[in-house]
């Protein structure tokens, strides 16, 4: 029994017909081939499997039973071996790949109201943790690629749009420099873990790199598309804190003599006096966002374009903060003289405004709750605050807590920034030589930006002994990039042989300034920001006497660079990558650095003896080894420079007042922080390529460390240098494995993990290796006394080791109570060297705030209509200094100027005086998080247009010990009343036509 | 080099001296450093130098719990302190920064430069004024540290630095000795210069200073040469003490006449969070100190005397200023514990004689006496009494007397000539001095810091030794302070001192 079964087969990605897919009934040699318009035809048995199967995409099985026309779309493999990936100028089959490349594409960007574009890969490359600094809308990450590999100079990616390397570094205005991407544009990010692979881009490489490539037209009918979605953001977790009554209790019983401050005396009515605000509840609000994207692509075989237009609005969750952005984006490309010269033209523009919320969080926690929040009578903006009489006037309390409601309410402030980022690039085939092409890429990125802040006089903080204050900053960036190379692929096929090579020059400048000014006692509060003209005293700040010294001049980087693929019977690959980077951040001799790498790669899967197996469908192994550098530094480091004092920073002499000038300290011979590292990768494919993935052992040491060093006494015009002393080592392991788990015509499921460790060892610190030496102090300073850091760089330890009292545990299993600050402290903390005595000999190192394990899974179900995908991430190891907690001990509630809430946690440890210290507080922050749960459903073609409708959770679910609000808390690891993260619905729709 | 086109950079480079002693760094509030690893005026110059003299003595105990600051009353620091090697780093800093003026200004380097003869002999004379200041420092490193590397001003930028002398603490007590006698000659005569530089009697009463404790440093008497310069200062007739004791300390104390070389401050221009800022503001705390008294905008609740201090002085007494009300005297849980405990001392205020308030209520506008006309009567009483020759007693008594008679207001506290004792001296310090980084230097030269060969009850107060409020006697060795482990790792020829 037979029949003949008919169909089309298309592609999932564009609709498009697909000629040449293989068709294969199962079980038999019976076998058949789509035609140019994708139609085929072939006679099968009863009850037959078909089973669809085509280069770069997902195989398919259907089963016939009694249809005779079976239409299928096929869904692309972003797993495929033939799939392109982006490397450093140019592209590379995937198969022929010898460094450590991953790449992320849009269809499996997470999901929901994503601001930064950063936010779109987390989770899904192994070994890369994005950490976004805290919950503001918009706000920035810090990127680790494999851990950090430096102290004092940047440990972030080197960012390239487009080809463009761009600065990602911050500017005053903005939260976020890399939100001026649309991220309904981007297409792909790659990123380039490895030395042999990032290598390309020498000296800004250490830290790996990130090509971030947009969206292009497609040839064929122009497609016009709209994704919109509206979200709605709640606080994921408040703290737990007092409430009136229960303070009360707390200042009766450690501090009666603060009763007197509770409650608001100014009422008439003594049933007023009592309230018991939340002020939590008070500074939050459900955070409303939209967005709204417009794209129009296509194209001939010729020219295409792709145009789009992005609207974004999101607000905080807490009140008054905001992000808002519009970006237009253009990318058009053109075939000329033959089609051997190829234009492409990329323009991308964005305006983005955010709104800071005045910091709020701590005066939340503290402020005492039997406040009212408003006061008829006050000075303050008619907020309740604490005051004095003088003269029957009120005026501020001093060093008493301000309202935070307050604050929220009357400060304003807002930075705007408009970027523009864009290229030309010329691609001419040279058509005498076959393989032979030249590229030419000339690029720009501008940036300006203005941040705006208005305190009135009615903010107690603001209200003596200068009245209102508005500050003004005009943060200013220009890079502009000529980058030219020259390219040669050719097929030997005589000696099996294929070689591409590469020889470039790339120039690039960085400019950069920031001006503004302070104006201050205004004597009117009526025109907000936008009149200082009114204030008393301007004082214009002049970057050069700030430390602002990175951002303001200019610096350069003249590049040769060069790269040699060769692939011998498609099974030995070789890659040689050479840069050359001259920086004008490094004095005459060391202005230069080399960075080589070179990487082999052995394709087993083609080996003859794997011909007869069919367990492995690829199976490749990589070895690569190189150097890169760390250049990101700020400028003038090398060079004796000196700093005026500003105009309150005078000296008198007489009657007068000298501005003063200092030398600052410098280093003549600083030089690059090189980075060695090797890697050795396997990749497989089995399940006829359903399973596949990938296994990477790496080792990265950095010498010439980039580190801030104490100076001999007197020998050089600070106490400490940055220079390159010290060596740092990350070891890890990663796996990447990506499964099709189910592929049915009305069901798939793609599942996608990935697990990293990673080591981190500071080897080096300084010249002598003194062990006696305890090591710098490092890590921000903690909120409570002045300077104090819990963190440590020494030798052996890995980089920022938290750097505690270990705190001894008594009978009930709490940490051993002060008992009212008696001073013996041995009592409560071991003794460490046992010389009787507890003093800073006695700290230890103690954990540290990266991860050790870092996992990602990704799962993408489709049934018929619906689609079912999630997120989910861990990081395991990670270890939080909650400051929140180390704050909240029963001292606050008698302080000298009012009493301050604490957070009901304080019970834990019923301390009295902070034990800031203590080891106790270092928590182990490791957690589970759902970053984001989609549902959605597709009405297809309706009336030609393609529909998906979805909602979307984002942080659904965290699962940790850890005590504070979220475990997550950017990588310094130091919780100290960050802006919580939002647990938000999404509701989208996307159109497509 | 293009800085110094300007003429005008020459004097902002001196002013830049001259102000590493009175502000952090290089804006206003102290930012943008001059060290780091440490806030800008919570290391200032003289808030360092006064956490270093008065923390470890009766003098002084603080109520709060930055880093490792309780260790300092409680004698128990070590080289890991911050507060200890920030101090260093500032004495550094100032010889860095003494270091690059005389490079830069050398005659060789002026001649390229093409400056004008008016010029280079202003030059001339800011020279000596930056050794002066330079020697100064060395001096506060002599007393604090013991011996302590001399780095010549001929060494380039980044090379090598020197560790200790080979002769030791004798050694850098000759070299500022030979500076100071270098530079007399170029200074400005006494009250001769604009305010706030320093002239000869700057010299005078830094030699005098290091010659009245030689004992300590050298184990050599040198009281006669301590006299020798006293008497220079005495007889230049350009110092009068200042009729209000307490003007001495107020807003307006650049009026003074017995000032001889001030600190500047100013809270407009000067805008320092160190300084007379924080002796003024960590001098008020509690519930019924009125900040607005004192001319600032709210107390610090940090500084307070111990009982042994309050007992120095007899009620008649005019310096004893102490804010008692809501104060007990003693100090029975730790310093940090509460303001409350042990008596409030504000002598440095931000009001001026008239009672107006400074220019800013946060940043104080009073100067800080350095070295007054008061130290001087003294330490020439106190050089007498130890067998130094070029003075006498009964001197010595007048001048005494004068300062009880300003302290009383009349002839009651006066002295008899055998009530003129080493034992007066040094309570008289406490009483005339208090609060001005005298006292630790003082207590030593005493044997009263640590530990007291003879018994006397003086060497023991409140919390002294960390144990106890009732204090206990420390071990010698911390009459100097550690070399910071941070310069012993960057310098492994710097040897520790004994015992740390």
């Amino acid at each position: 029994q037979s029949k003949v079964v008919t169909g089309k087969v298309t592609s999932a990605e564009d609709g498009a017909s697909l000629p040449g897919v293989n068709i294969l009934e199962k079980g038999t040699s019976n076998g058949t081939v789509t035609d140019s318009n994708g139609q085929y035809s072939i006679s099968v048995t009863d009850n037959a499997t078909l089973i669809f199967s085509f280069i770069g995409y997902k195989s398919q099985e259907v089963i016939v039973g009694s249809q005779s026309a079976v239409n299928l779309t096929l869904q692309v493999d972003v797993t495929s071996l033939s799939e392109v990936v982006v490397v450093g100028y140019g592209q590379q089959e995937k198969k022929d790949v010898t460094g450590v490349v991953a790449t992320v594409d849009s269809k499996s960007f997470n999901k929901g109201a994503i601001v930064s574009p950063d936010m779109l890969m987390t989770g899904k490359v192994a070994g890369v943790q994005i950490s976004p600094s805290d919950g503001q809308p918009g706000s920035g990450s810090s990127i680790r690629i494999r851990g950090g590999t430096s102290i004092n100079a940047s440990n972030e990616p080197l960012y390239v749009v487009d080809g463009i390397p761009v600065v990602s570094d911050g500017t005053a205005a903005g939260r976020n420099p890399l939100n001026f991407i649309n991220t309904n544009d981007i297409e792909t990010f790659t990123v380039l873990k490895d030395a042999s692979a990032a290598a390309i881009y020498g000296s800004r490489a250490a830290n790996g790199v990130i090509l971030i490539t947009t969206k292009r037209g497609k040839s064929g009918t122009p497609t016009l598309s709209y994704d919109g979605f509206v979200s709605v953001g709640t606080v994921a977790k408040k703290y737990d804190v007092f409430n009136a009554d229960q303070f009360r209790s707390i200042v009766t019983y450690y501090a009666p003599q603060n009763l007197k401050y509770m409650g608001n005396p100014e009422a008439a009515d003594v049933a007023d006096r009592a309230y018991d605000t939340n002020w939590q509840n008070q500074i939050f609000q459900t955070a409303v966002g939209q967005s709204h994207n417009l794209s129009l692509s296509g194209g001939t075989d010729k020219t295409n374009y792709r145009i789009s237009l992005g609207h974004l609005q999101q607000d905080g969750i807490i009140k008054t903060s905001y992000t808002k952005k519009t970006n237009i984006g253009v990318n058009f490309s053109q075939l000329a003289l033959d089609d051997a010269l190829k234009i492409d033209v990329n323009v991308k523009g964005a305006v983005t405004e955010d709104f800071y919320s005045a910091d709020v969080i701590g005066a939340a926690i503290s402020y005492d709750p039997s406040h009212p929040v408003y006061d008829a009578k006050s000075p303050f903006g008619g907020y309740y605050e604490y005051y004095d009489s003088i003269g029957g006037k009120r005026v501020p309390k001093v060093n008493s807590p301000n309202n935070p409601v307050s604050s929220l309410m009357q400060s304003q402030d807002v930075g705007s920034v408009l970027r523009s980022l864009g290229n030309l690039q010329l691609d001419y085939k040279v058509k005498v030589v076959p393989g032979l092409r030249f590229n030419v890429n000339l690029g720009y990125d501008v940036t300006r930006g203005q941040r705006k802040q208005f305190l009135p006089s009615t903010l107690k903080a603001e209200n003596s002994p200068d009245t209102g204050k508005v500050v003004i900053q005009n943060p200013y960036k220009n890079s502009m990039l000529f980058e030219g190379y020259i390219n040669y692929t050719r097929d030997l096929k005589s000696i099996k042989s294929k070689v591409d090579v590469t020889g470039g020059y790339s120039w690039q400048s960085f400019y950069a300034e920031n001006h503004g000014y302070t104006a201050t006692q205004l004597s009117t509060n009526i025109y907000g920001y936008n009149n200082p003209g009114v204030a008393r005293k301007t004082i214009p700040f002049d970057p050069l006497s700030t430390t602002a010294i990175p951002s303001l001049g200019e610096n350069r980087l003249i590049s040769f660079f060069g790269r040699v693929n060769y692939a011998y019977d498609e099974r030995f690959l070789l890659t040689v990558n050479l840069r050359r980077d001259g920086s004008t951040r490094f004095g005459p001799n060391n202005k230069w650095g080399t960075f080589p790498s070179a990487a082999v790669g052995w394709r087993i899967a083609n080996e003859n003896f794997m011909q007869n197996q069919n367990i492995f469908s690829d199976l490749k192994l990589r070895a690569g080894y190189g150097i890169t550098g760390n250049q990101d530094i700020g400028n003038f480091r090398y060079l004796g420079t000196y700093t005026p004092s500003d105009p309150q920073a005078n000296y008198q002499f007489g009657s007068a007042y000298y501005t003063t000038i200092r030398p600052s300290g410098y280093d003549t011979n600083l030089q690059w922080e090189q980075t060695a590292s090797s890697n050795i990768g396997l990749d497989f494919g089995v399940l006829q390529g359903r399973l596949s993935g990938s296994i990477e052992v790496y080792q990265k040491n950095t010498d010439k460390l980039l580190f801030t060093r104490a100076v001999a006494p007197g020998a050089n015009l600070t106490n400490t240098i940055l220079t390159n002393i010290g060596k740092v080592q990350n070891k890890g392991i990663e796996l990447t494995l990506d499964a099709v788990a189910i592929s049915t015509t009305n069901l798939t499921w793609n599942v996608g993990f990935n697990a990293a460790y990673n080591t981190n060892k500071i080897t080096q610190l300084d010249g002598n290796n003194d062990p006696d030496f305890p090591g710098y102090a490092a890590g921000d300073n903690i909120s409570g006394g002045v300077g104090n850091k819990v963190e440590i760089l020494r030798v052996g330890q890995p980089v920022n080791a938290f750097y505690v009292f270990e705190h001894k545990t008594g009978p009930d299993g709490k940490p051993v109570n002060d008992n009212l600050g008696a001073e013996d402290k041995t009592n409560m903390y071991v003794d460490q060297n046992n010389d009787g005595i507890i003093n800073e000999k006695d700290l230890r190192p103690f954990h540290r705030p990266a991860p050790r394990v870092l996992m990602g899974l990704t799962s993408q179900l489709n049934y018929k209509n619906f689609d079912l995908s999630f997120t989910l991430r861990a990081n395991l190891g990670n270890y939080v200094y909650n400051n929140v907690a180390s704050n909240s001990t029963f001292q606050r509630a008698g302080d000298a100027f009012r009493p301050l809430n604490l957070i009901t946690n304080s019970l834990r440890a019923n301390y009295y005086t902070p034990q800031y210290f203590s080891d106790f507080y270092v928590e182990n922050a490791s957690f589970l998080r759902m970053d984001n749960l989609t549902l959605g459903y597709s009405v297809k073609q309706i009336s030609k247009a393609n529909i998906r409708v979805y909602a979307t959770v984002q942080n659904a679910f965290v699962i940790t010990k850890y005590s504070g609000l979220d475990p997550e808390v950017s990588v310094s690891g130091i919780d100290n009343n960050l802006y919580p993260r939002a647990r938000t619905f999404v509701f989208g729709v996307h159109i497509g036509l | 080099d293009v800085v110094f086109t300007d003429p005008a950079a020459y004097k902002q480079s001196l002013a830049k001296v001259y102000a590493g002693l009175a502000i952090g760094g290089q804006s206003s509030g102290d930012g943008n450093s001059d060290i780091s690893g440490i806030d800008g005026g919570f290391s200032q110059y003289i808030r360092m130098y006064f956490n270093l003299q008065e923390l470890p003595t009766d003098e002084a105990v603080i109520g709060w719990n930055d880093g490792t600051i309780q260790t300092l009353h409680f004698q128990n620091w070590t080289s890991q302190s911050e507060f200890i090697n920030a101090m260093f780093n500032r004495v550094y800093f100032q010889v860095s920064m003494a270091n690059e003026f005389l490079r830069q200004t050398t005659d060789d380097l002026l001649a390229t430069r093409g400056v004008t003869d008016a010029m280079k002999a202003d030059i001339k004379q800011y020279r000596a004024e930056v050794r002066f200041l330079r020697a100064l420092s060395y001096w506060h490193g002599l007393d604090m540290f013991g011996s302590i590397p001399l780095v010549p001003e001929t060494n380039p930028i980044g090379t090598d630095a020197p560790g200790q002398p080979a002769g030791g603490k004798q050694d850098v007590f000759n070299y500022i000795e030979s500076e100071l006698l270098a530079v007399e000659p170029d200074l400005g005569k006494p009250k001769t210069m604009e305010y706030a530089r320093v002239d000869q009697a700057s010299a005078w009463m830094l030699l005098a200073k290091l010659y009245l404790n030689a004992e300590t440093y050298i184990g050599a008497e040198k009281y006669t040469e301590s006299l020798t310069y006293l008497n220079k200062i005495i007889a230049s007739n350009a110092y009068t003490l200042d009729p209000v004791y307490g003007n001495l300390f107020l807003a307006d104390n650049h009026k003074s006449p017995e000032i001889i070389f001030p600190v500047a401050f100013d809270g407009t221009y000067t805008k320092t969070y160190g300084g007379t800022t924080f002796l003024a503001h960590a001098a008020v705390g509690g519930d019924k100190m009125k900040p607005s008294d004192y001319g600032i905008d709210g107390g610090w609740a940090g500084l307070r005397v111990t009982a042994n201090i309050v007992n120095l002085f007899a009620p008649a007494d005019g310096r004893g200023n102490f804010y008692t009300d809501g104060q007990s005297k003693d100090i029975p849980s730790t310093p940090n514990t509460s303001f409350n405990q042990g008596y409030a001392h504000p002598k440095f205020q931000n009001v001026s004689s008239t009672g107006a308030p400074g220019s800013n209520t946060t940043f104080a506008d009073t100067d800080f006496p350095m070295f007054r006309l008061g130290d001087v009567y003294l330490m020439y009483a106190e050089a007498v009494l130890r067998g130094g020759s070029g003075g006498d007693a009964g001197t010595a008594l007048g001048y005494v007397n004068q300062l009880r008679v300003r302290a009383y207001g009349n002839t009651n506290g006066n002295l008899q000539a055998s009530d003129l004792t080493l034992s007066f001296i040094i309570d008289e310090r406490g009483r005339e001095l208090s609060w001005e980084c005298h006292r630790r230097t003082d207590l030593v030269r005493f044997g009263l810091l640590t530990v007291s060969d003879n018994s006397d009850p003086r060497a023991i107060w409140p919390w002294k030794g960390g144990e106890s409020a009732a204090g206990k006697q420390t071990q010698a060795f911390r009459n100097v302070f550690p070399i910071p482990s941070a310069a012993l790792t960057a310098n492994t020829k710097l040897k520790q001192n004994d015992g740390y």
